[in-house]
């Protein structure tokens, strides 16, 4: 056994030769496999970014710029990729913008590590130094910081400008800033000023028109048509609505049941008495004064009949049916007013009021359209149009990021310029402070602010503009005390890009330092993939 | 026949090992200030080599606060751990009630104090009978009508008698529909539904109630308790949040990240944390860590290896290397000179008191008392121990044998 006992000290030491090439591999690939990624998304950065087409395995086509669809969509295998798809989503539900940033740091941050680690400086040492660069840098990102006002509403503009200049619908964005940041501004709840839920906001897409047409509604918009089986009434002046969760239709039990008959007048009988039962329920309806409905839809029976929508139209009470059951607390928000699920509780109580309910025609379709409602909630509807179903979802995704970064403003008061400027100022500060740290860590955080570069690089380089003499003059301006220079794509030089109105929230650029430097230090300490 | 020899060695080796250590544990129980740092000083030694190295001053905070609630139990139910992604991790926070990660029903109060709840697990939606093909033969549809009103009925009695506790929350692992959602929401009573069974399993526990499945005897049912219950948003996402809370000792830590592999790898490593902190407070010895304990049992074996006559002092001998490994792949990992360091810690550990083991971050031979690396001797014993067995039993075998595997008759 002493054989056995000293074979095994040498035979572990062949052992870790091998085990630390295949540490290197793993390693290699995993950098090199995120890297691909990182590079897939490199073009879509900034206002003159190139969006993407992803067909997918059923047929479906998506054009997009958002960095979050485009790696949600893509079929990543490589595992270390899909941390970076996780990256990007984290980013989204995070600050909503910026998603393809995030992606590119990260990228960038791997690259200077390959390089790191071939010096042979050990993964813990890179990680824990990249750690603390980020902490600084969301030091000196704070520092370079405006504070704004939620009543500055131009400020707002602005940002929520910036973040549509990147996408597609950019030409809308002097229609589609100003009515994301009205929206926001809107459901801001003055008991709780730092938080917006953004399902507070519906956005409705409806097929037609142009991306021009898109309109903030003060109230409801169902994009359904009004009940029209019976020729019920379209249109509706002061109307009390009522919200309702129960059937009105023959009555069903749970339990399967049969009607038995053996005569005519039997069967004649039950014609009767299901009139009679559905009269009854539309006359409660009635009474209470109510004049428009909107029906759950049921997944027990029929939420409606023919003949209920008779009876319904004969009582000039306007009906809108198929609502699901998602929507009925959006609603009921809004028009501050309760669901009834029987109609026991029927009572006047529970209506909601509004001065006009009407189905609109929109290009071929309908949709009813509420306006006017009295008391009405915090939430807001925007009715968003578009020439062809894939510009309507790049429109609404558009809407969703520019909406995100008005809420990153509401929780966290403070601007930074774009346009790379806030890069290129942290990777000059990284740098003067890495001249002054112990050992490794020196090197590993100049590395890290040379990372930093590769946004503006990559703005300049998708805008057609020589990278590397932009980048060089930016560090110049800025070494100078100019730290509000940045690129100006339009004009392809460098200016003051404060005063070109070309903001970001703070939110925005911190989290996307904080997130790309946590991805990466998981990465790093990767040294083996199991496949089971 | 040699091989017995080892088996025997082995064992005495171990047992050598564990007084060794049993003779240098330290003990704090009586100064609840110094074993508050003990705690401290295990759980940032453990939290240190995962994903929470970097935070682990407040990682390792959140858990000794979260196990000194516990009082004493081993019972780790009662810190429930919930995953919010976005921010980052320093943004995680324990908090002293209960969260559910639910939402209220409309129209109901968002807010109860001196709450009474009933915990249930009962269908809300219909009262079907279970027996299937079950079905109602009428020759009328007024008969029908009646029948649907008799089930509405059923299910408002049902409610009745919910309402009869005298409760003003209720609380259903399966779904409350909109009829039932309603009469709820007419009586003031905060009604949650979906909680999956972890979620109720563990609020019964923390509330002190009993899940009820039936409700007629209202006396024979145990209510749960706590002062308040309202709706809160981390993130943005609406939560529930039940403070004041009969069983004191829970409480819930709320972890935020990037993503969530880094949510699930911090889960992990907090959990561990937890469970070494909850045993320590049971069995409060504890041994300074970074290869000390090794060196110091490797030396007291390698002296019993000397002292024993016979081929098994061979095997004690190979034992005391054995546990050399540890301080050496440590050393290895950190990706310094371990061969150099090793025989450091052997020239250190022959004097008289040392409390020597590797330092990774100055890459040489440290005080461990100095710089708080510490770690329960509960788990180096149960270490030394399961690996000894473990290794005995796979020396133990010398032939492996394969059934043959079963035979598939469609097969062509």
């Amino acid at each position: 056994m002493a054989a056995v006992t000293a074979a095994q000290p040498r035979s572990s030491k062949t052992e870790s030769y091998v085990d630390n090439k295949r540490k290197e591999d793993i390693r290699q690939a995993n950098i090199n496999a995120a890297r691909a990624v990182a590079d897939a998304v490199r073009t879509s950065l900034g206002p003159k970014g190139m969006d993407k087409m992803i067909s997918t395995a059923n047929g479906e086509v998506i054009i997009t710029n958002d960095g979050a669809t485009i790696l949600n969509k893509m079929e990543v295998l490589q595992p270390a990729a899909k941390m970076l798809v996780d990256l990007s989503k984290s980013q989204d539900s995070a600050a909503g913008d910026g998603t393809t940033t995030v992606v590119v740091i990260a990228g960038a941050l791997l690259k200077q590590c390959l390089t790191l680690l071939s010096n042979g400086i050990h993964p813990t040492v890179i990680s824990d130094s990249l750690h603390k660069a980020s902490i600084k840098a969301v030091d000196v990102l704070t520092a370079m910081a405006v504070p704004l006002e939620l009543s500055d509403r131009e400020s707002l503009i602005k940002s929520a400008s910036t973040s549509l200049n990147s996408k597609v619908v950019s030409q809308y964005s002097t229609l589609l800033a100003p009515l994301a940041v009205d929206s926001v501004l809107s459901v801001v709840d003055p008991a709780k000023p730092d938080m917006v839920d953004l399902r507070d906001i519906k956005i409705v897409k409806k097929l037609g028109g142009t991306v021009d047409d898109t309109q903030l509604v003060k109230g409801l918009v169902f994009d359904k048509k009004a009940s029209h089986a019976a020729g019920g009434p379209t249109r509706m002046e002061n109307a009390k609505i009522a919200v309702i969760q129960f059937q009105i239709s023959p009555p069903k039990t749970d339990i399967e049941q049969s009607i038995v008959v053996s005569d005519y007048t039997q069967m004649d009988r039950i014609l009767k008495e299901e009139r009679n039962y559905i009269l009854g329920m539309i006359k409660k309806i009635k009474a209470t004064g109510c004049n428009v409905l909107l029906i759950q839809k049921s997944i027990l029976r029929d939420a409606v009949t023919d003949l209920s929508l008779h009876y319904l139209a004969k009582a000039k009470i306007m009906v809108v049916k198929d609502v699901e059951r998602e929507d009925i607390e959006f609603i009921t928000k809004t028009l501050n007013c309760l669901p009834i699920a029987n109609i026991e509780h029927f009572r006047v109580e529970k209506l909601g009021h509004a001065d006009l309910v009407e189905e609109v025609s929109l290009g071929d379709g309908k949709i009813v359209k509420v306006t006017g409602i009295k008391d009405m909630g915090r939430t807001t509807t925007v009715l968003v149009r578009g020439s062809n179903q894939l510009v309507l979802d790049e429109a609404e995704r558009s809407l969703h990021d520019a909406l995100c970064v008005v809420r990153c403003l509401v929780s966290k008061r403070f601007l930074i310029a774009g346009g790379g400027a806030p890069e290129i100022e942290l990777s000059r500060q990284l740098g003067a402070w890495s001249k002054v740290l112990h050992g490794m860590e020196g090197y590993c955080v100049r590395s890290f602010a040379e990372a930093l570069e590769v946004v503006p690089y990559t703005l300049a380089e998708n805008a057609g503009l020589n990278p590397i003499a932009i980048v060089t003059e930016l560090r110049n301006r800025h070494a100078q005390g100019e730290i509000n220079a940045g690129i100006n794509v339009r004009k392809g030089q460098i200016t003051n890009i404060l005063e070109e109105n070309v903001v970001q929230p703070l939110l925005v650029s911190t989290s996307a330092i904080s997130l790309a430097t946590e991805c990466v230090r998981m990465i790093l300490k990767i040294d083996d993939i199991v496949n089971v | 026949m040699t091989i017995y020899a080892s088996f025997v060695g082995y064992r005495m080796a171990a047992e050598c090992a564990r007084n060794a250590l049993l003779q240098r544990v330290v003990d704090n129980k009586e100064n609840a200030e110094k074993f508050k740092s003990d705690l401290m000083k295990i759980a940032m030694t453990t939290l240190s080599s995962k994903i929470l190295s970097q935070d682990k001053e407040h990682f390792a905070q959140l858990a000794v606060d979260a196990v000194m609630r516990l009082k004493g139990s081993t019972n780790l139910e009662a810190i429930q751990i919930i995953k919010k992604p976005g921010g980052s991790l320093k943004d995680s926070f324990l908090d002293e009630g209960f969260i559910l990660d639910k939402k209220i029903g409309l129209g109901q109060p968002k807010r109860i104090e001196n709450a009474k709840i009933l915990v249930a697990n009962t269908a809300m939606d219909t009262d079907k009978v279970k027996i299937y093909g079950a079905r109602v033969r009428v020759d009328s549809m007024s008969k029908v009508a009646e029948i649907e009103g008799a089930e509405k009925e059923k299910m408002r009695e049902k409610v009745k008698k919910i309402l009869g506790h005298g409760i003003n929350c209720f609380v259903n692992r399966q779904l409350i529909y909109n009829f039932p959602e309603e009469l709820f929401a007419d009586a003031g009573i905060l009604a949650i539904e979906h909680a999956d069974f972890d979620g109720i399993e563990r609020l019964a526990l923390v509330t002190g109630g009993e899940i009820a499945s039936t409700f007629d005897n209202p006396e024979s049912v145990k209510l749960g308790h706590c002062k308040l219950i309202e709706e809160i948003m981390i993130g943005e996402d609406k939560l529930i949040h039940f403070s004041g809370v009969e069983m004191g000792q829970a409480c819930t830590i709320v972890l935020r990240g990037a993503s969530h592999h880094v949510l699930d790898e911090a889960e992990r490593s907090l959990h561990d944390a937890l469970c070494v902190l909850s045993q320590t407070v049971n069995d409060t010895r504890v041994l300074l860590g970074g290869g000390w304990p090794e060196m110091v049992m490797a030396k007291e074996v390698d002296e019993l290896a000397r002292k024993t006559p016979g081929k098994k002092s061979h095997a004690i001998e190979a034992f005391s290397r054995a546990l050399v490994a540890i301080p050496t792949i440590i050393a290895d990992n950190a990706g310094l000179d371990s061969a150099d360091l090793v025989a450091k810690l052997r020239a250190e550990h022959h004097k008289e008191g040392c409390n020597a083991g590797i330092d990774v971050i100055s890459g040489s031979v440290g005080d461990m008392a100095e710089l708080g690396i510490s770690e329960a001797f509960k788990v180096k014993q149960a270490v030394l121990l399961s690996a000894t067995e473990a290794a005995e039993m796979i020396l133990r075998v010398d032939e492996i044998i394969t059934c043959a595997p079963r035979k598939r008759e469609d097969r062509m």
